[in-house]
């Protein structure tokens, strides 16, 4: 198909009206499976005949190891290797991206939980025996927590080869700010700060590598891209990709945390497998699971904005700190990210915003649902609503005058397209929500309960950044039976997008029956589809399969076109019945049709394939273009604070989305829910705790808390502005992340407006609202 | 599988003789629920060399109750004591604080004892108990003592419970014509650990406090009675004026550290408001 016809296919589909499964309440096809516990997990793939591995971890934030003593270790009975960095073939380089980061800690060590070592056993138990026996001795080394403290000092330096604490910086740039303050009739500034957040997924990683299989070294893998950890395992190894195969399973929930980690505890789980000859499993503990894997980062944000008497934005100036820990991962895109989003979903003129990603000694950062934005849309949205006080506005005033609206110009100079519907989700959710007679209502509560609302919106470049490469890619088959099956490297995390939305795509394009389709998903055997993150699982991740079936249905059009003596043009395929749009009468069922097109030369199979077409990005001038589109999300809070205890119960949520087209309601539904709860964790309870060796101190679950369904408020249905994404399948964009991004800042906007002290920290807990309400 | 517990001996006993036998001689170890002492040993922070099994013992399993007492076997289950009826009606103190425990799931399988001989200062089962001034029946082969569960606790993880004893019985005494009040203060609405919990018992006769008993946990080294409290308050006349010059007093009853769960200024400031908020509150419940 060439792309001119590719793309007048696409244009067709994305205008379609009607849909039979698309846009419907359909159940997910591993709903009953989990249900009913037969679901396999990486855990329940363990057979006793398997290696079992246990890191040895570093005890010190900052050190040099000077020797690894295995002596004691090999006296334990079960005890096989204790494998280290001399012991990798190929490169000992993971860093994500930048080349900072071994696989196992070489000559030093940078966070308290480093693996250094991997003990192998025949069993469990005489792995954890082996594990305490290793003796690993260090020269500490002086070390820095605090990310302001490392970003000015180069006496001590994490990373001697960077030559500074600064990982990595990041600018925007637009117009003149000083022009743009002095023109203001407000300004405001302010320092914001956000801590650590851990994932706490369901099922703590885990991976199982199985040696000659096939002629591969095969890994199942906690992995959300599996033909990344392909080339990651492939770089440890010193082996060509072609022989290593990685299967995902289902994931009890990865959040970002799977993206980063899954390569790594993959690789783990590879080498012993490949050294030893024999299969390895390898699973983290909780405890490990904190001490071990990447965070979301805490941030220092200062920021000030300026806005005219009309309440028309003038100018912002925003330095972002991100705190990334001992290693870069993909702090430099979670920095990016949050630079290019500083602006909030709004027009503003002149622009200065810089960004620095800090080496600390802690446990590293890395992708969490949100990837830098929920801390900067935090800190933005905040500054509307102070803005909008010191103007005497109202909120959504301010809000409305400076949305985004289609043709608007982003901070760095990119003109939106038609795909912008934040201003109508924002009118229509502040209807719902009552806002208006709220607002004002609760500003005259003074008691001891006071009720607050407030305003968090937010917006989500889909795709990578850039002109960072991104595409997507998948198979439909038609079998001869007339079921379908569809190959995909999307993987089922819990999101459901291969067993729901993209079951729907196809069968809606293919006009076959939902239940005859079926979804091989997570597998480097499919076509490079992507990772599953950035929420776009559906959005990007369903375009090469959407494709594929867009080019099946016109070669099953134009054979159906010749079955019922008409034109391929009109030929109507739906829930499995063939027939003529003009002669109803004449009418073929769908497995008979197949059977036909198998005797007939039909081709069943087709590869689809979209690359997204991306612009250029000045990273001196700070100008370009950035995302392709953006998903918008606006939620309105109504908290409840005790203001003796300081306890907040967030009581109601409204929630409104412009994603594009919505393909399974439910699914989405179920998104924003979980990750709205998952966002107010961080607004109110979870932050990591350090001591001053950098150890975490509420490394377990009884002290890291996270909401309970219990915490969790009313969240009321979603409303959906579906403003369709020109290259999206069925004009589909994001979903995953978009919740939890504004959570934090409606939540803060709420509480501010209960107590009439504005919030600037997260996590806000009990004890920071006292201290708060004892300001004067 | 993530854990290793460390090897120990094991044994479960066929009945409470046995056990008792058993534990006459040698460092034994009981096991009843088990959601403290397992975590314990694969966390490394308590090594057992010997356990004895004492989770199916039924004669430890029971609630009874005549005019003036509930009498709790130890070996109760926290969920059992949740559902049931004596408890609900005669002790509802107890009950809100069960309430507020942990899960369904741990709460089938925790035991009141076990709850109470763990003595975590946080151990959410004994502020209601401390306010009935509950007695604990330790039993061992020779016989049994009764100890007042206010001398019971020696700090956190520290009790008078000897090698040779099992805590059998948890005597309540039930008080008439109270006004009750539980309080359970976490970092979150269910299944935490408390940061403040708080037992409160009143009783207002002709104007004047009568009597007044208030436990509180998580503030202290051990659950501990807010005595200066309550010593201050009882004989004085029912009023906000009293009650703002007791509280005051409670920072000589409890002794609150800062810790990875809130500062111990929260624990003091919260601890003191919600003793205001109970106390005033009683004497809107009696002036009625």
């Amino acid at each position: 198909m060439s792309s001119f016809d590719l793309e007048r296919l696409m244009n067709k589909w994305l205008n379609a009206e009607e849909f039979y499964v698309v846009g419907k309440r359909i159940e997910r096809a591993d709903t009953l499976d989990k249900a009913l516990g037969k679901a396999k997990f990486i855990e329940d793939y363990y057979t006793n005949d398997m290696l079992f591995i246990k890191q040895v971890t570093s005890r010190y934030p900052h050190a040099r190891i000077a020797s690894i003593d295995e002596s004691e270790a090999k006296k334990v009975r079960g005890f096989v290797a204790n494998f280290t960095a001399r012991n990798i073939p190929g490169e000992n380089q993971v860093g994500y991206s930048l080349p900072d980061q071994p696989l196992l800690a070489e000559r030093k060590v940078r966070y308290v939980g480093e693996p250094v070592s991997l003990v192998v056993a025949r069993d469990f138990e005489a792995a954890i025996e082996a594990a305490n026996q290793i003796k690993i001795s260090y020269e500490p080394l002086p070390h820095i927590l605090d990310p302001l403290e490392a970003k000015s000092r180069v006496d001590v330096l994490i990373h001697e080869e960077a030559g500074s604490n600064i990982a990595f910086r990041t600018k925007a740039r637009k117009g003149d700010v000083e022009k743009g303050f002095s023109e203001s009739h407000v300004v405001i500034e302010n320092v914001y700060r956000t801590s650590q957040q851990d994932h706490v997924y369901l099922e703590t990683e885990a991976a199982i590598a199985i040696p000659g299989l096939e002629g591969k070294l095969t890994i199942l893998s906690p992995s959300q891209h599996p033909h990344l950890t392909q080339r990651i395992v492939s770089r440890v190894l010193g082996l060509p990709a072609s022989s290593i195969r990685v299967v995902v399973p289902y994931l009890g929930g990865g959040f970002g945390g799977k993206d980063d980690e899954g390569p790594l505890i993959s690789a783990k789980a590879a080498l012993v497998a490949y050294l030893t000859g024999r299969p390895a499993f390898i699973e983290y503990s909780r405890e490990e699971s904190f001490a071990i894997h990447p965070k979301r980062e805490a941030t220092v944000i200062r920021y000030k904005s300026g806005a005219d008497t009309d309440g028309r934005l003038k100018a912002i100036e925003v330095e972002i700190v991100h705190d990334t820990g001992a290693y870069a991962n993909r702090g430099p895109f979670i920095l990016w990210r949050a630079t290019m989003h500083a602006s909030g979903p709004y027009f503003v003129p002149n622009a200065k915003v810089d960004g620095y990603c800090i080496y600390t000694n802690k446990v590293y950062q890395g992708s969490f649902r949100g990837f830098g934005n929920p801390s900067v849309q935090f800190a933005a949205e905040s500054q509307m609503d102070l803005l909008a006080e010191k103007l005497g506005m109202d909120p959504l005033d301010i809000r409305l005058k400076n949305i985004l609206t289609p043709g608007s110009t982003t901070i760095t100079g990119q003109v939106l397209d038609t795909s912008v519907g934040v201003k109508e989700a924002l009118e229509s959710v502040a209807s719902k929500a009552g806002w208006r007679d709220k607002w004002k209502t609760y500003s005259t509560y003074n008691g001891r309960f006071r009720k607050g609302i407030g305003i968090g919106v937010a917006w989500h470049g889909i795709s990578t950044s850039r002109g960072v490469p991104d595409w997507s890619a998948g198979t439909v088959k038609i079998e001869p039976d007339g079921s379908v099956s569809v190959l995909v490297g999307i993987v089922e995390i819990g999101q459901g997008s291969p067993t729901s939305s993209h079951r729907q795509i196809v069968a809606e394009v293919l006009g076959a029956p939902l239940d005859m389709v079926h979804v091989y998903f997570g597998t480097t055997d499919a076509p490079d589809t992507g990772a599953t993150h950035a929420s776009r699982g559906t959005g990007v991740g369903a375009i090469g399969v959407y494709v594929a079936s867009i080019e099946l249905r016109e070669r099953l059009n134009s054979f159906a076109a010749k079955l019922l003596n008409t034109e391929p043009e009109d030929v109507v395929i739906h829930d499995g019945i063939v027939s003529s749009r003009r002669d109803p009468s004449k009418s073929i069922g769908w497995k008979e049709f197949i059977k036909k097109a198998y005797n007939s030369g039909v081709n069943t199979t087709a590869s689809g394939y979209f690359f997204l077409p991306k612009g250029k990005f000045d990273d001196e001038a700070g100008q370009g273009f950035a995302y392709i589109s953006y998903s918008y999300m606006v939620v309105i809070s109504e908290v409840e604070v005790d203001t003796e205890t300081g306890i907040i119960k967030v009581l109601r949520v409204y929630p409104a989305i412009s994603a594009g087209k919505i393909i399974n309601p439910i699914q989405v539904e179920g998104q924003i829910e979980g990750g709205f709860v998952q966002g107010m964790g961080l607004a109110l309870m979870e932050e990591l705790k350090f001591n001053e060796k950098g150890e975490i101190m509420n490394r377990d679950l009884t002290d890291y808390v996270i909401p309970t369904s219990l915490d969790a408020p009313e969240i009321e249905k979603p409303i959906f502005i579906e403003d369709r994404f020109k290259y999206g399948p069925l004009g589909a964009k994001g979903v995953g992340e978009m919740a939890l991004i504004p959570a934090p800042a409606s939540i803060a906007n709420a509480v501010s407006h209960a107590i009439g002290k504005r919030v600037t920290e997260l996590a806000l807990t009990p004890e920071k609202v006292l201290k708060l309400l004892e300001k004067g | 599988m993530y854990y290793r517990l460390p090897q120990f001996e094991y044994l479960r006993p066929n009945d409470l003789h046995q056990a008792l036998e058993t534990i006459r001689e040698g460092d034994w170890k009981p096991l009843a629920g088990g959601t403290d002492l397992l975590l314990d040993m694969k966390n490394g922070r308590q090594s057992p060399k010997k356990i004895i099994d004492i989770s199916r013992l039924s004669e430890l399993r029971y609630v009874r109750t005549n005019d003036s007492r509930v009498l709790i076997g130890g070996g109760s289950r926290l969920q059992e004591l949740l559902e049931n009826v004596i408890v609900k009606e005669k002790l509802p103190l107890l009950s809100s604080a069960i309430y507020e425990m942990a899960s369904w799931q741990i709460r089938n399988i925790a035991t009141i004892a076990g709850n109470l001989c763990n003595a975590s200062p946080a151990a959410d089962s004994a502020p209601p108990l401390l306010v009935h001034g509950a007695r604990v029946k330790l039993i061992s082969s020779s016989g049994s003592r009764t100890v007042p569960l206010s001398e019971f606790f020696l700090g956190p993880r520290k009790t008078v419970l000897s090698n040779n004893e099992l805590m059998g019985e948890i005597d309540v005494p039930l008080l008439e014509g109270y006004y009750y009040r539980y309080y359970k203060i976490g970092r979150r609405h269910a299944f935490t650990l408390s940061v403040v919990s708080m037992a409160i018992a009143v009783k207002i006769e002709n104007g004047i406090f009568s009597d007044v008993r208030i436990a509180m946990g998580s503030v202290a080294p051990k659950p501990v009675r807010a005595l200066n409290v309550e010593k201050e308050l009882i004989g004085k006349e029912a009023k906000t004026v009293e009650i703002t010059k007791a509280i005051d007093l409670v920072s000589e009853d409890i002794s609150p550290i800062s810790d990875v769960r809130a500062s111990a200024e929260y624990r003091m400031k919260v601890t003191k408001f919600l003793l205001k908020e109970s106390l005033q509150e009683s004497l809107k419940y009696f002036w009625k």
